[in-house]
Parts: C-alpha cells; sequence; structure tokens
C-alpha cells in the first residue's frame, strides 16, 4: 500500500511537558486511520504538527512523499482539515462560509459551485443554504464546518473529533459523510475519544496515551490484546451471596460483580460461555430479566494497557 | 484570490455588529452629544473677553510687533476684541495675578512669558496668541535680513537702480507692513468667536475615528492567524499565501474605516454645521494617514500581543481614548499641560497628531506645521507595519 503520511520519531515538548512523545507511523492511501486517546493524549497536537502548524522539538513528516512545511502550498492543496472547534464565520451565510473557505483553493467559480453543492449534499445541508450559523443547531454547525474543511475534495482530510456534542442524527449524518468521502478515494486521519465510531469508520487504529503510542491495528487486532473475552450482564433481583460464588467457579469466569439488580460476569478466552451460564440459572431456578453478551471493546483494551477508561 | 479574500473581507467586517457600531456609529452618537452639549458653552463663552496683563519694560516698549499686537487686540472698536490689558510693572502684575483679577500676564525679558496661575482655555487663548505673535516676529525679522540683502544684491548686480537710501527702505518696510497686516488678520482670526470648543473637540472626534480604525485591522489579523482564531487556522491550511490573506483584509479594513470617517464628515457638515474651514482636502487628507496609523497600530496590537481578542480590543480602546484624552477631547487644557509639560507625549501621540494637524490648518498661515503631522502619522503608521512584519512572518508555532 502507498504511504500518504510517514511521521517519524515525532516528538513536541512544552517546556518540561512531553506532549508527542517519539511518534512514529504510517498512514497509507485510501483508509482511515483512528487516533484514539482520552482528551490530553496529543491527538491533536499531532494533527498540528503533521499540518506544519505548530513546531516540533525532533522528527520528520512527510506527506505524499514530500516534507511538510507551512508553505508547501501543492500539499496543501490536497489536504482538507475539520478542526475540533468550529471554525466559520458567524457573518455569512452557510453557502458564503463554504464558497469562502473554497475559494482559498479554487479559482474558477463553475468548478467552486459544483464542489459547494457536492458539499451541502455531503453533510445533508441542503435546505439551510441560507441561513446564517446562528440559527444553526449545534449539530448543524458541526456539519457546515465539515463541509467547509472538505468541499475543494481534497485528497487527504484530517477530522479532529467532528462529533463532540452532536445530536444522534447528525452524527450518524456526519459518520454516513465520512464513509461516503472514503469511497470515493479520500484517505482520513480520524481524532476521536469514542471508541465506538472507531469501531464503525476506521480500518487501523492507533491508541494515544500521554503523548505515546500505547497500542495499534485493525479493531479486532486490537482487541486480542484484551485478556477478557466476553461480558454477559444479567438483570436478576435479589441474588444470594451463594449463587455469585458458585458462578465465579463456572469455567473461564474471570470476575463476577453484582450491583443495582445487575449481574456482570467477564471471562477470560473460552467458548459456550453463555450457554453454560443460562444451564446453571436453569438448574438453580434463578429467575432473570434479560441477559446479554459483549465482546470487549476498545474501552476494555485501553483499561487494561493504562488502567483508566478512554474517556477519563 | 485577492479578490475573492477582500470580498468577503467586506462581507464579514461590514456584518460585524461591534466593529460597525465603534466605526461607523459611535463616533457620529459622540459628535451629536458633543454638538448638543458645546453649542450652549460655546455662546455662552463667545463674549467672554480675557482680563490680562502686560508689564510695560523697555523690552516690552521697544517691540512694536507686540505692543502693535495686543493694542488691536485689546481695542474697544474691534469687533473681535479679544483682551483687556492693564499696562504695569512686574510687581503689580504679579499682585494682579494672587488676587485673581486677571488671567495672566506678559512678561518680555529675552523672550516672551506668560505667567499663569492655572490651566484653562482663557489661558490657553493667550498662550495661542503669544505663541503666535513670536513666531510672527520671528518670520518678519528673518524676511527683513532677507529682503535687505536682496536689495543689496539687486543693486550691486545692477537688477534695480539705486535711487535712494529713503526709497530703498520705504519698498522694504511697505512689503514688511504689508506682511505685518497680513499677520494681525491671521492673530486678529484667535478671537473668541473662532477658537472654538466644538471645534477642538470635533478634532478630537475625527481622530478617536480615526484610531478606532485599530479595531478593523485587529479583527482583519485575528481572523487570518492560525494561533488567534479557529478561522485562522483553516486559512493557513489553505494553498493560498498569508501574505495575500492578509493584505487582501487589511486593504478591506482600510476602505470601510474610509467610509466610516467619510459619513462622519457628511454627518458633522451637513447635520450638525460643523465649519471645518476652507482647508478640507488637506483635512481630509490627514483623516486618511490618521485612518492608516490606526489601522496599523491594531494590525501591529493584534500580531504582536498574543492574548484573547476581547482583552487586545480593550487594548485599542484604551490606547485610543487615552491618546484622544491627551489631545483635548476631554477639555482643551489637557492638550496645554500636555504640550507644556510633556512635549515628547505628544509628539508620539497620533491622537495629538491628528489634532494638531486640524489646528495648525485652522489657526495658521503656512502648512508646516500640518505636513510635519502628516508626515509624522505616516511614520507612526511605518513603524506600527515594521512591526507587524516583523511578527507576522513567523509561519509555525509554539502554541496554537
Amino acid at each position: 500500500m502507498k504511504n500518504v503520511i510517514e511521521v517519524k520519531n515525532l516528538t513536541k515538548e512544552y517546556k518540561k511537558l512531553k506532549a508527542v512523545d517519539n511518534l512514529t507511523f504510517d498512514v497509507y492511501e485510501g483508509e482511515i486511520l483512528g487516533l484514539l486517546g482520552p482528551n490530553g493524549s496529543g491527538k491533536s497536537t499531532t494533527i498540528n504538527c503533521i499540518l506544519s502548524l505548530l513546531n516540533f522539538s525532533d522528527g520528520s513528516i512527510k506527506i505524499f512523499g514530500k516534507e511538510m512545511k507551512p508553505n508547501a502550498y501543492d500539499l496543501k492543496r490536497e489536504i482538507g482539515v475539520v478542526f475540533q472547534d468550529v471554525a466559520i464565520f458567524d457573518e455569512l451565510s452557510v453557502y458564503d462560509n463554504i464558497d469562502y473557505f473554497c475559494g482559498l483553493y479554487i479559482k474558477d467559480k463553475e468548478a467552486r459551485k459544483s464542489c459547494i453543492e457536492d458539499a451541502i449534499a455531503l453533510v445533508g445541508l441542503e435546505d439551510f443554504k441560507k441561513f446564517y450559523p446562528k440559527q444553526l443547531s449545534g449539530g448543524l454547525l458541526r456539519r457546515l464546518n465539515i463541509a467547509c474543511g472538505i468541499a475543494h475534495k481534497p485528497k487527504l482530510i484530517f477530522l479532529d473529533e467532528p462529533t463532540v456534542a452532536v445530536d444522534p442524527q447528525s452524527r450518524n449524518n456526519i459518520l454516513d459523510g465520512i464513509e461516503k468521502l472514503r469511497n470515493n478515494g479520500a484517505t482520513i486521519v480520524y481524532t476521536t475519544h469514542y471508541m465506538e465510531e472507531v469501531e464503525i469508520l476506521c480500518d487501523r487504529v492507533i491508541i494515544l496515551d500521554k503523548g505515546k503510542i500505547i497500542a495499534s491495528g485493525t479493531t479486532d487486532e486490537l482487541k486480542e490484546l484484551a485478556k477478557i473475552e466476553e461480558k454477559v450482564s444479567v438483570e436478576v433481583k435479589d441474588l444470594d451471596e451463594k449463587y455469585i460464588e458458585d458462578i465465579k467457579d463456572l469455567d473461564n469466569v474471570e470476575d463476577v460483580d453484582y450491583s443495582n439488580g445487575l449481574l456482570l460476569i467477564t471471562y477470560k478466552k473460552g467458548k459456550n460461555n453463555l450457554v453454560e451460564l443460562m444451564d446453571y440459572l436453569k438448574k438453580e431456578s434463578i429467575k432473570y430479566n434479560k441477559i446479554f453478551s459483549e465482546r470487549p471493546t476498545l474501552n476494555d483494551v485501553f483499561l487494561e494497557l493504562t488502567g483508566k477508561e478512554l474517556r477519563d | 484570490m485577492f479578490i475573492h479574500n477582500l470580498k468577503y473581507s467586506f462581507k464579514t467586517l461590514l456584518k460585524n455588529k461591534m466593529l460597525i457600531f465603534w466605526t461607523f456609529a459611535f463616533p457620529i452618537i459622540l459628535g451629536t452629544f458633543f454638538k448638543m452639549a458645546f453649542s450652549n458653552i460655546e455662546n455662552s463663552e463667545k463674549l467672554d473677553i480675557i482680563d490680562i496683563a502686560i508689564v510695560e519694560n523697555d523690552e516690552f516698549k521697544n517691540n512694536e510687533i507686540f505692543k502693535e499686537t495686543f493694542k488691536e487686540l485689546s481695542d474697544d472698536n474691534n469687533e473681535e476684541k479679544l483682551f483687556d490689558i492693564q499696562y504695569v510693572n512686574e510687581e503689580e502684575a504679579k499682585e494682579l495675578l494672587n488676587n485673581d483679577e486677571i488671567t495672566g500676564y506678559l512678561i518680555i525679558k529675552d523672550e516672551p512669558n506668560i505667567v499663569v496661575n492655572t490651566s484653562g482655555i482663557n489661558e490657553t487663548i493667550l498662550k495661542y496668541v503669544t505663541e503666535e505673535i513670536t513666531q510672527t516676529q520671528s518670520m518678519i525679522e528673518n524676511v527683513a535680513q532677507n529682503k535687505v540683502e536682496e536689495k543689496v544684491k539687486d543693486i550691486v548686480a545692477g537688477k534695480i537702480q539705486f535711487t535712494s537710501y529713503e526709497e530703498i527702505y520705504k519698498q522694504i518696510y511697505d512689503e514688511i507692513v504689508d506682511m505685518l497686516d497680513k499677520n494681525n488678520a491671521n492673530i486678529s482670526n484667535i478671537s473668541s468667536s473662532n477658537l472654538s470648543y466644538t471645534m477642538i473637540e470635533f478634532y478630537t472626534l475625527i481622530a478617536m475615528a480615526c484610531l478606532y480604525g485599530g479595531i478593523l485591522g485587529l479583527v482583519a489579523i485575528n481572523q487570518n492567524l492560525p494561533n488567534m482564531s479557529n478561522n485562522g487556522k483553516r486559512v493557513a491550511m489553505s494553498p493560498t499565501p498569508k501574505y495575500k490573506v492578509i493584505l487582501s483584509s487589511v486593504l478591506a479594513s482600510y476602505i470601510i474605516q474610509l467610509i466610516g470617517i467619510a459619513l462622519l464628515f457628511i454627518y458633522t457638515i451637513f447635520a450638525l454645521k460643523v465649519d471645518y474651514g476652507t482647508n478640507l482636502p488637506l483635512i481630509v487628507l490627514l483623516a486618511c494617514a490618521g485612518c492608516l496609523a490606526g489601522l496599523s497600530m491594531g494590525v501591529a496590537i493584534a500580531s504582536v500581543f498574543k492574548t484573547n481578542d476581547n482583552l487586545k480590543t480593550g487594548i485599542v480602546i484604551s490606547f485610543t481614548m487615552f491618546g484622544c484624552f491627551l489631545s483635548g477631547m476631554m477639555g482643551i487644557t489637557m492638550k496645554y499641560i500636555v504640550d507644556k509639560n510633556l512635549p515628547l507625549v505628544n509628539k508620539l501621540n497620533p491622537a495629538s497628531m491628528i489634532t494638531d494637524g486640524f489646528y495648525s490648518l485652522y489657526y495658521y498661515d503656512t502648512l508646516d506645521r500640518f505636513y510635519f503631522n502628516l508626515i509624522s502619522l505616516l511614520a507612526f503608521a511605518s513603524l506600527m507595519i515594521v512591526i507587524s512584519i516583523l511578527s507576522l512572518r513567523r509561519q509555525k508555532y509554539d502554541n496554537i
């Protein structure tokens, strides 16, 4: 696969704090790479260094095989950025905002018009073209923010937490739009602390903590890192301590927790865990409302690697 | 790209309510208040005759220009009478001043000196008149010397025919008297009817409106720098060079600022009936330079200070208002005090450069002082632009 971004030994220090610590990774053409990590883990700093907005202490960055510099205008022409904070003009309408930013890339008015219409359609803002930002909801603003960043049809797109604080409808719309961008051939670097989005969207994931890469790979590869294989939750009322002790003795059980009528059992690797548990509950005539099984999430992986939750 | 950015800079700046208020509305509102507040004061002050004393020593008696000018300005038959004068010795003058019977007194020793107890409009008028006479005297002495030398040269070269000393002296005398008459007319213009509170306030108002261009410059820079705004980050990531984007934004700001000043002039001239005198083109020229100074000041503040928008706006407004205060917006006396005690402050104060430029157009026949102020403003603007360029050359940031 062709490398679109090559980051080698990237280090960014703020006085004594290493915000980015010796990062080395590649981004391949046509993929969506997720940068996953809690707030303050160095995701945005990494992106700003790659984009040559921030000075960095050490390392090298190449985009499309060329060194990235502030005046690398030929590279910038191929890059689209959607920053974490909404970057639009309150004084301009939806259409004008997109036109203004797109116009910094595309001089020809007709070509630009077509790009703007495509961007508006991609994020579903057709009915809001003449609206001003103050008339839009948070979710619609986020969609406008994306449209401004991608209207010029870049080959490489950076999306920095584009779904923070948006309603579910807008979130789905944004995620669908990102899928479409990838299907149109764009390479995407996607930072988030929402693991669900990473699992839905990303081909590969890099997990960051305190500026360091603590794990990378596909979501399946990362989940392999988790010791637990399965989590089973059972809604059951007034469960005696005796039964809890019995469940702990079942095959592959790693841990059992019971609180507020919810029994949570985590299993080590193994098969037929759920069947065995249901057999036991039937044998002991324990009545339950719901029972469901989950695979470990990236949050579990992160928890296991760092001892803290992704959203801490 | 330049035109594209210019167009959208216009749109964003003109739709920014805060900017429109400070650039267009505030000076007009303040001008209206000035007119309402000061026209009454002016009417009541117009008839005031200032009581002064002159120490009638040998130096004064031998100084024809001072003697004649003050005689003219205290003549009861003069419609523009400015002073009631008591001719006394120095001791009596001091006593009169201590008893508050006079505003101040003039004493000529090596140089003419004005002695006053306090600062106020009357003291300022006395000072201006004395300065004007001194300046004129110096000019006449120079002219007389030059004319004598000229005549001698012409006679030696045979350009004019020597008739008699009397004839030559008469020619020189007539030319100088002519000049003296003109100068007396000039001095008599500085009468209570023309030294208008309202005019001074309107000069400072225009200075303030010019310097408020700083807010426009500040916004133009902030919205294009990645360490200042989110929009700046987006602009920085585009393939359009930073200098193009910034230049077009600053140009849009300057044009908007000029429109604001034009509206202020139109409103004050036609609605408030302010008379800016006969030198309107030069006044407009000075206002254009003032706008450039204000705009470049805002650009420099935006470029140098790495802090939030509100604080920067506060810095621009504070600097402007303080500059206008020192140049006499809240009372002409302040300008006199600063001119007298801290002359360098007003030489470096762009608001004072603008107001002083307007004063000089109004009060003096020569344009030397006007051009000095005009050049000072352009030098101030150039300095601000150099500071901005040095600061804006940076391409990457430690923090954004």
